[in-house]
Order: structure tokens, then sequence, then C-alpha cells
């Protein structure tokens, strides 16, 4: 910064990009749109209830011996709707594509001609233009889910019984997620020069992202499985040859799992591979899923009995899906934040420095 | 004006990709407390210089000052007001708040922005509109509220690029109105215009750039000095012998003979030889090239009467415009 600007200038600089954003939010329709959806998804949440007799939607109550109280408690009912529909689904999905729509002309629209010069013709150093702009970016993700948060924060404490103040972790969350996909967006918005393409090749981008992610969580499954089927099998066969080392079927348990063993190199070839891919890449999904980790304690729901039961996988009843699926849940909350977060926001920052780079580098 | 130097470019060049030459080595210095005005043809890279002194376009050789700081400084930019061709100021802000915007981003403190914003929108007499949002306003206002915008810092350097675009004869006399009183508060003004007609009333230097590079820079008395001539209009067919004096053109009714002398002491011996041989004088004037004349001078190749290519070169450069000297 030049001595000879007036002290404070920075800040004022930085305030002044600050209101004109939230003034150009406040002449968008889809702000007001996303914020009157936001409304009526936290009325949906507060007219759902549970009782001991069922679930109660907007006081018609439906019985249920699956569904009650007694099964799970209320405000964990609460806090599960606010985690995997309100924020996952919500935050996390349709009001994030409404971001994205909104949001997506912010660089392209500071690089146009015309723009840009007033802006650089100005005592604003480059970079800090385009992260003061960026940052202006994630103004609409936190409005929104500041005031859906709070919403449901009132819903829970009411309805619910329980106020829980830890409900606010959503909003660094879901500012974190979406900063993810508007860092990229910046960075194709920078290139293109193009709202159109910033927008539908972020929403490509996430979409391989998800694909990438699914593809991890489906290998994942097969080689956790594998892995506790080959376990059971091994288990079984030590069992055997200590009761009875001449057990006619060792023979045969001892070639599944060899069998198991071969797909087992498989899928955890391929998982690897997706872990691979993936390692570079966002965690969208999981920043997401952090928010139940943190908040959700399900040691209070009870299980369905037929659940508890449970079903076979790869075809034999030697591992339940509930359990692979206990295992993989143990996997995700052993996954550190580093994983999850540290290693997004190295994605993250290395693309905003490509952005800050090019943006220093570029005649308009 | 004062000698100090605003501006001060020295071989400035730049190559764009693709290997076009925009700019061929640009030396250019205005002094501070006058109008200066650039001209020059589409695509002479006129906006191009701007947009390097306002950090825009980096320059890919040399350089130059800004009110005596290297091109760039922040300090300097604070003191600079800038208004660029074909400016996009946000539509969903008012012409208040955009002026407001462009203060806060110059670093002024909002107690002293908050008054200069409503002293320039007075300035430029967009005070009843500036509640309204952009969006709903014409090309002429639009330019007013960015004439203010980049006023409201009290800058010493104003550069205008085709401030005039867009707005109507009136407001056309009002912009040259304040362009004249910004310089009579001793600011400096580099204007960059198409209108030479506009330039030649108000500037007090003027600079004509053809194909990335200046042509000539100067007073516009300066520039024209070459061309000055005293023109004797006689009744009749002028005498043989005149054609000794000067270039000689017949008219219907009347022949002019164009002297090549710089005023009308000169001038005299010849009217009193034509005046002893009977001529009638009906008319003895002293004639000067116009801007404009200068400027298509510039810009006509002399072996083709053809207009050179006027506006950037790729690779290899055509045949340089003639010399400034080579007046008619």
């Amino acid at each position: 910064m030049s001595h000879d600007l007036p002290q404070g200038t920075s800040w004022r600089q930085t305030w002044a990009i600050v209101v004109a954003a939230y003034r150009e939010l406040n002449a968008r329709k889809l702000f007001w749109l996303s914020l009157l959806l936001s409304g009526i998804i936290v009325a949906a949440i507060a007219g759902l209830g549970l009782d001991e007799e069922g679930i109660s939607v907007f006081g018609w109550t439906f019985e249920s011996p699956f569904f009650n109280s007694t099964v799970v408690p209320s405000a964990t009912f609460y806090k599960l709707l606010f985690t995997n529909l309100g924020v996952e689904w919500w935050l996390g999905l349709g009001s994030t594509v409404l971001a994205l729509v909104s949001t997506a002309g912010i660089i392209p629209d500071l690089v146009s001609g015309g723009a840009i010069d007033m802006m650089l013709s100005r005592p604003i150093g480059r970079g800090r233009l385009f992260l003061t702009k960026w940052m202006t970016g994630l103004l609409f993700t936190s409005l929104q889910v500041f005031v859906f948060t709070g919403a449901c924060f009132l819903v829970i404490g009411l309805r619910g019984g329980s106020w829980e103040p830890s409900l606010f972790v959503a909003v660094p969350l879901v500012v974190l997620f979406y900063s993810y996909l508007f860092a990229f967006c910046a960075l194709v918005g920078l290139l293109t020069r193009s709202t159109v393409a910033s927008l539908l090749l972020t929403m490509v981008f996430w979409f391989l992202v998800f694909g990438v992610q699914s593809g991890e969580a489906l290998t994942n499954w097969g080689r956790t499985g594998s892995a506790m089927e080959i376990a059971s099998y091994e288990s079984e066969i030590l069992r055997r040859e200590a009761e009875n080392p001449n057990d006619p079927y060792l023979e045969d348990l001892l070639e599944e799992r060899d069998a198991q063993a071969e797909d087992d190199a498989t899928w955890r070839l391929v998982h690897n591979c997706f872990m691979g891919v993936m390692a570079p890449l966002p965690k969208t999904g999981e920043t997401l899923e952090l928010l139940e980790r943190l908040l959700v304690d399900r040691s209070g729901i009870q299980a369905p009995e037929r659940e508890r039961r449970g079903e076979g996988i790869f075809g034999s009843n030697r591992v339940r899906a509930r359990e692979v699926r206990g295992e993989i849940d143990r996997q995700a909350v052993s996954r550190s934040l580093w994983w999850t977060i540290g290693t997004s926001l190295l994605f993250e920052v290395a693309v905003l420095v490509s952005c800050v780079w090019i943006f220093r580098r570029c005649d308009f | 004006m004062d000698n100090t130097s605003v501006i001060d470019l020295r071989n400035v060049r730049k190559t764009y990709k693709g290997r076009i030459e925009a700019l061929r080595g640009i030396d250019l210095g205005v002094g501070a407390g006058e109008i200066f005005g650039l001209l020059g043809p589409n695509g002479a890279g006129k906006s191009t210089i701007v947009k390097i002194m306002m950090t825009v376009v980096r320059a890919t050789a040399g350089g130059g000052t800004l009110l005596g700081k290297p091109l760039g400084d922040k300090g300097a930019l604070a003191r600079v007001g800038y208004l660029p061709e074909h400016h996009r100021f946000p539509p969903y802000l008012t012409g208040r708040q955009v002026v407001d915007f462009f203060g806060a981003l110059a670093g002024m403190r909002r107690t002293e922005r908050r008054l200069r914003t409503e002293a320039m929108l007075e300035l430029v007499r967009m005070r009843d509109w500036a509640d309204r949002r952009l969006g709903t306003y014409s090309k002429g206002m639009q330019q007013r509220v960015g004439l203010a915008a980049s006023l409201v810092n009290d800058p010493r350097l104003v550069v205008l690029d085709e401030p005039t675009d867009g707005v109507d004869p009136v407001g056309r006399k009002e912009i040259r109105d304040l362009l004249l009183r910004l310089r009579s508060e001793g600011r400096t003004i580099f204007v960059n215009s198409h209108l030479l007609s506009e330039i030649e009333m108000v500037s007090d230097r003027v600079a004509i750039m053809v194909q990335g590079k200046v042509w000539a820079q100067g007073t516009i008395d300066d520039l024209t000095r070459s061309s000055r001539r005293f023109e004797i209009t006689v009744r009749g067919a002028a005498p043989e012998w005149a054609a000794s004096l000067g270039a000689v053109r017949v008219e219907p009714a009347s022949s002019t003979i164009a002297l090549q002398v710089a005023d009308a002491v000169e001038a005299q011996p010849a009217i009193d030889r034509l005046r002893a041989h009977g001529a009638i004088i009906e008319r003895a004037v002293p004639v000067r090239e116009s801007l404009e004349d200068l400027f298509i001078r510039a810009v006509t190749d002399p072996s083709s009467g053809g207009t050179f290519n006027p506006g950037a070169l790729r690779d290899r450069p055509s045949a340089p415009p003639p010399p400034l000297e080579a007046a008619p």
C-alpha cells in the first residue's frame, strides 16, 4: 500500500465492494426466491412432528410402530431433518444451484470491458480486487444459510425442545462447501469471461466430483464388505480347524475364501484408483456430511427389528448390510478433518492462486 | 499552465498476442494545468495508451510517470479521475451510489465522500436523478454520472476517453465548459476523442496518433505553422506572373493566389504588385490548416491519395505517414 493513500483505504475499498455486492443481491429476484423457498422448507420441517404413536404432519397423526418418538427422540428427528433435508438437499443442492445461477456472473461481469477499466484505475491491487469480488460471491450462500439455520434453530428449540446453538456450525460448513464450487466457477469465468460457460462448466465439474465421490463410496462398500466377508471366512475356518481339523467342509471354505480374496484385490484396486482421483478434488459431499457427524448422536435411535436382522451381501449371509454400513460409518468418522477439509482447501487455494496469477497478468 | 510534467511516457510499446503491434514506441508529455487532446483514427492505439496509463493494460516495453510517480503507483492513481469509453456501471446502483462507490475505491473518507458526491452530482446536473437506478438512465445521463464518478476523488489529472460519446449537442457544450472549468481549477485534462472540432475548441495541445505512433504533438498553432499562407483573391483571371508568387486556384469569376508567407506584412509586396498591374483585389486573408485538414493529412498516403491502414500493424509496418512539415 502506497504511503500516499489515506489510512484505512484498504478497509474502505473492501467495504464498498461488499456493500455494492449486497445491493446487487437485493436487486436479484433469485435471492428472494431462494429465501422464500427456504421459508417454505422451514415451515414444512416445523409442520412435521413425532409423538409416541407416530408421525404428525401439520396436526394429522399417522400411527407408526417403526417411526415414533420412542424409536427416534424428537430433537434428533428434527436435527436429522435439518441435516438431511435442510442442509444436504436444500442448502447443498437446491439453494446451491440457485446461488450458482445468481453468482456465476460476478467474475465475468468484473472483467467485462467498461467495468474493469474504472476498477483497475483506482488504487486497489489486482489480487485484492479479485479476491474481494470472489468473497462477495459467497455472500449469497452466507445470508441464505444463516437465515435458514436461524429459522431451524427456532423450530428445533420450540418443537423439539432442544436449543442447539451448535446448529450454526452449518453456516461455515455450507459456505465452505460452496466456496469450493465458486472458486472453480471464478476460474472458468476469468478464463472464458462468460457467465453461461462458467455456470455450465461448474455444474459439470460438480457432477464429476459427485461421480467420483459416488464411485469411491460404492467401491468402498465393496471393499469393506469383502474384507469383512474374508474375516468371517477366516474366523470360521479357524473355529472349524480347532474343532475338527478333518472337517470336510474346510476345503470348500478355503476355496470360497480364496475366491473372495481375488474379488477383494479387485475392489481394493478400483477403490484405490477412486481415492487417488478424489484426493486432490474438493470433498463436497463429505464436507456437508460433517454436519451430521457433529450434530446428530445416533446412539439414541432404535433401529427397527427388520433392519437389525438385516440381509447379507455378496449372496451370502456372512456379513449383513447393516454391519457393513456401520463399519463404513466408523471409517467416515475416523477420516480426519485434514482429509475432508484440508485437501479441499488445498484445491481451493490452488484454484484461487491460479486465478490471481492470471488476473494480475491479464490485459483488459 | 506550468512546465511540470503530469504525464511523461517514454518509448511505450505494446504488442498483443498474434503479434499485433498496437503501440510502436510512444513518447508523450503532458504538462500540468493543460487540456491535452489525443487524436487518431480507429485502432491507432489511443485507447491502448490510456489503458496503459490507467494500468488496465501492461506495456510490452517502455514506461513513464504519472503525476511524477511510476505508472501503476497507487498514490498517483488515487489522484487520477478516469472515464473510459463504453463504461459500464452496475445497473442496480443509483447514480449517487455509483459516485460514492468510486470515491470509496479511491480511498476517500466517508464525510469527504458525501460532500464531494453531492457537489459532483450538482456539477453534472444529475442531483435530481441521483436516487434512481442506473438501469433507468439514458446514455447521456450515464455519461454525466460517469463524469461525476471520475471527478469525485478531486483528481489532479482527469483522463477522459470519448467523453461526449452519446451526449446531445447541449450536453457536449456543457462538457466542454466543464473541461474549461476544470482547467481553470488547475487540473490537467487528457481527452481522447474522435471529435476533432471539439478537441480544437478546448485543447491547449494535441497529439495525433497513426499506426501506433505519435505522428505529431504540440499546440494546434505549432502543428499548423508550416501550413500557414496568405490568400489573395482577385476578380477575373490572375496575371500569368502571379504563379511565381504562389499556387493559383482559378474559380469561375475570380482567382486565388496562395502566398507561402507567415503574416499580412510579408504579403504586402505581392498585393502592391497586383494592384500596380490593375488587379482588383476582392479578398486578402491569412489561412492555415484546420485540425481536420491536419488529421486527414496524417492519415493520407500522398502518393496514392488513399488513406493509410490506420490501425495496429500485424508483423510488418506499412509505409509511414508523411512528415508533419510536408504541408500542402
